[in-house]
């Protein structure tokens, strides 16, 4: 059934106003494990007026009383009859997995924005690098679309990493754009080999020596930078440390970073109604406090001592300042720092345990 | 009594040829004169650049109330630094020497650059501006391997002392040596005393029975006048420029620095109570002549130095309090001769232990005799003692019209 009311001029319509129209859903999409994008239009025949980067915040009629919600938009102004976001579902989450469960084409939402600063509109410069990490390409993606459409010569890299090959978000749409647009460059960095996808591109952790791989001329770029705090804060920290000028720096919070949580061993997600094995964990023994702890995929030695008790200092958490400084007995790791450990102190065997991830079991000094 | 004018007045009235009135050597408010005026205005030599091997090598060192730290940075250049963390005042660096990633004040983590940037300051307030709290610099040079620097807020121009000394030292390779070691002693006496007793040989004879062994004790050789009159020193000098070695008596216009190079003892070649060498390998690749004695130059108020065919013995100054003064000596060798198999450390460093012990003793005498209140300035020998005169007045040229310059108009005018 086609609603004749779609067919009209953007002269023939008002701007959406959040205070006097609710968003219904036109499409539902899966993008990536997990990771879902949302179309919505007006229930009132309006146009979406906001610059690309901004969010919404969703207002989800949860059974507990409502749940308000933020998320970057992944469409762009340049098409303004619809907005979308695209979500990702971590472990745990209770609002992006109710509209996982519940929201479907027709349904309603309450919603308020667009609103945010971060958007090259807020930032013209001659070259942009966007750099983001899981589903911080939202706004990148934003940005993106909208040179596509209205500026498409427009010289930016574009810097994206994932967990797994086939976790990138958008990369299909990403590769054509590359195509499309002349001055586009595309980095991906991965952090894990997947038996799904193959992959011979950069493998590890954004850090000093990667980024300019990614980006060689980084600094004569306006960077905007989006993804868990942890991410951000080590590529501000590289930047910082590199001597950029800061005040090309755009990053994407909500609110004040909050306190890192620590992820708990995750039950392996039913897919198809077969069980997948959890991935084992590495032993980690914190010799002085006699502590044996389990470390999961994707957690860092500190994370494994914090939730295990153990008590390491440290302060700046993006390899940069040495605090987190232990000497490692046995084992290996994986280190990406950003310059707060020696060569020597290496080889003597000290790791920073805010950047390292256990290759091995392992023995700490801790 | 304001100290500054009656320092002023005191210099202003001195005998010359004089040893200086007792306040100078003995009284709280002089020192804190000597050393603003001094020492936190005038080049002092701090340490060697092969002290700083690498990237991150640190040293620390007090001078009267300014810690500070040298670091060599990333790009290998030597930076100094006040060693004070631009958060609360904390020292950042609180060892003797070290290396380090960053520097990374033990207090609350602020993490700097090794060029003296802030690059992190754990959850300060939205705004804060990192740019704005570097470590603050401090003037830093280097001259063949030895490290300057300046507490002055405009230091004095170091490039006539670098093109001064720098012909003399650089044969000697002293920037890729390596310091075999080291000793710091305090002495309890005031810093132009232990000055004074350097300066001269005349003590020599009675009180160094080792360092006598090998080192003349002519005042041509210590001083400061006659060496170009005397045919050995011509003779010396002669035949180390014809190997290449700058060695005849330079000295600055003003006194505070100088150099030659003199002869050792009949055939010795070396600080050790044989004559012959400490070291079986050269200290410098570049430097192999015959019996080439000792370079020495000093410059005031921080080192003086000996530097041999297999090894070099160089001293640092530094104030404690008006009456304590801390010595410290570093025997440099090649930075490849091996301990135990090129030189013995006890063979290498005892003439000098003991010679620095004997004059330790000398200083804190004299420290001792000038409490007396009976205690006037005397003569000193103008026959041996030509250095020591030199020293003093030295002293007073530079510190009198800094006195003048920044007190209250003095009772007297400059002579």
């Amino acid at each position: 059934m086609t609603d004749l009311g779609l067919y009209r001029h953007l002269d023939q319509m008002a701007p959406w106003n959040d205070r006097l129209q609710v968003l219904e859903v036109i499409g539902v999409s899966d993008e990536a494990p997990d990771v879902k994008t949302f179309t919505f239009r007006s229930d009132n025949q309006t146009w979406f007026r906001y610059k690309p980067g901004q969010f919404v915040t969703l207002e989800l009629p949860a059974p507990d009383g409502p749940l308000m919600r933020t998320y970057t938009l992944s469409s762009s102004p340049s098409r303004p009859f619809s907005i979308a976001v695209t979500v990702k579902a971590q472990a745990g989450s209770i609002g992006t997995r109710w509209m996982f469960d519940h929201l479907k084409p027709g349904s309603h939402v309450k919603a308020y924005g667009p609103s945010g600063d971060f958007s090259l509109h807020s930032h013209p410069a001659a070259k942009y690098l966007f750099i983001s990490a899981g589903s911080g390409v939202t706004p990148m993606m934003s940005m993106l679309r909208w040179l596509n459409d209205c500026a498409p010569w427009t010289d930016v890299g574009f810097v994206n990493c994932a967990r797994r090959a086939e976790e990138i978000i958008f990369r299909k749409e990403l590769e054509l754009l590359g195509g499309h647009m002349p001055g586009l460059s595309l980095g991906f960095m991965i952090e894990e080999r997947s038996s799904r996808e193959g992959w011979y591109g950069h493998m590890g952790r954004i850090d000093a020596i990667r980024l300019p791989l990614l980006a060689p001329d980084f600094r004569e770029r306006e960077i905007f930078c989006c993804g868990p705090d942890p991410f951000m804060r080590a590529v501000r920290g590289m930047l910082d440390a590199s001597g950029f000028d800061m005040t090309k720096y755009h990053q994407e919070s909500f609110a004040a970073p909050a306190v890192e949580e620590i992820p708990a061993p995750f039950a392996a997600p039913a897919q198809d109604g077969v069980a997948v094995p959890v991935e084992a964990a590495t032993p980690i023994r914190f010799a002085l406090s006699d502590v044996d702890a389990e470390c999961v995929a994707g957690q860092t030695v500190l994370q494994t001592a914090r939730s295990s008790g153990v008590r390491i200092p440290a302060a700046c958490e993006f390899g940069l300042c040495g605090t987190c400084k232990v000497k490692k007995v046995s084992g290996a790791v994986e280190m990406s720092h950003n310059g707060g450990i020696l060569d020597h102190e290496i080889d003597d065997g000290f790791i920073l345990a805010c950047c390292s991830k256990p290759l091995s079991a392992l023995e700490i000094e801790a | 009594m304001d100290a500054r004018n009656d320092m002023l007045r005191l210099l202003n009235s001195r005998r010359d040829g004089f040893s200086l009135e007792q306040p100078f050597y003995t009284d709280p408010d002089y020192f804190k004169l000597d050393m603003e005026l001094i020492w936190y205005r005038d080049w002092l030599f701090i340490g060697h650049d092969c002290e700083l091997p690498k990237p991150g090598s640190f040293i620390t060192v007090q001078i009267g109330d300014y810690p500070v730290v040298l670091v060599r940075d990333q790009q290998g250049k030597i930076n100094a630094f006040h060693n004070s963390c631009r958060h609360r005042g904390s020292r950042v660096c609180n060892t003797d020497k070290g290396t380090a990633a960053k520097l990374v004040c033990p207090y609350h983590q602020w993490t700097y650059e090794l060029d003296g940037r802030l690059l992190f300051a754990r959850q300060m307030a939205d705004g804060f501006d990192k740019s704005q709290f570097s470590l603050k610099p401090v003037a830093c040079e280097s001259v063949a391997g030895y490290i300057f620097i300046c507490l002055a807020k405009e230091p004095a121009d170091f490039a006539p002392m670098r093109a001064m000394i720098e012909p003399y030292l650089k044969p000697h390779r002293l920037g890729e040596a390596k310091v075999a070691f080291e000793s710091t002693i305090v002495e309890k006496g005031n810093w132009k005393l232990v000055w004074e007793n350097n300066r001269e040989c005349y003590h020599c004879a009675g009180n160094h029975p080792e360092l006598c062994k090998t080192f003349p004790e002519a005042p041509t050789v210590t001083g400061v006048q006659g060496a170009d009159s005397d045919p050995e020193m011509l003779a010396h000098w002669a035949k180390c420029e014809a190997a290449g070695l700058p060695s005849k008596f330079r000295i600055d216009p003003a006194g505070q620095y100088r150099a030659t190079r003199a002869r050792l003892l009949r055939d010795a070649v070396s600080y050790t109570m044989t004559g012959k060498r400490a070291v079986k390998k050269n200290l410098s690749d570049s430097v192999s002549a015959d019996r080439i004695g000792t370079l020495m130059h000093y410059h005031y108020p921080t080192t003086w130095n000996h530097i041999l065919i297999d090894h070099a013995v160089t001293f640092r100054v530094l104030p404690i309090s008006a009456t304590e003064t801390a010595v410290t000596t570093k025997w440099l060798v090649h930075k490849d001769a091996v301990e135990g198999v090129d030189y013995d450390l006890a063979e290498l460093t005892h003439v000098w232990t003991e010679t620095n012990d004997q004059d330790r003793r000398i200083v804190e005498e004299n420290a001792l005799g000038i409490l007396s209140p009976a205690y006037e300035p005397g003569p000193y020998s103008e026959l041996h003692e030509g250095g020591v005169i030199q020293f003093v007045d030295w002293y007073a040229r530079f510190i009198g019209p800094r006195l003048a310059e920044g007190g209250r108009p003095a009772l007297r005018s400059v002579a």
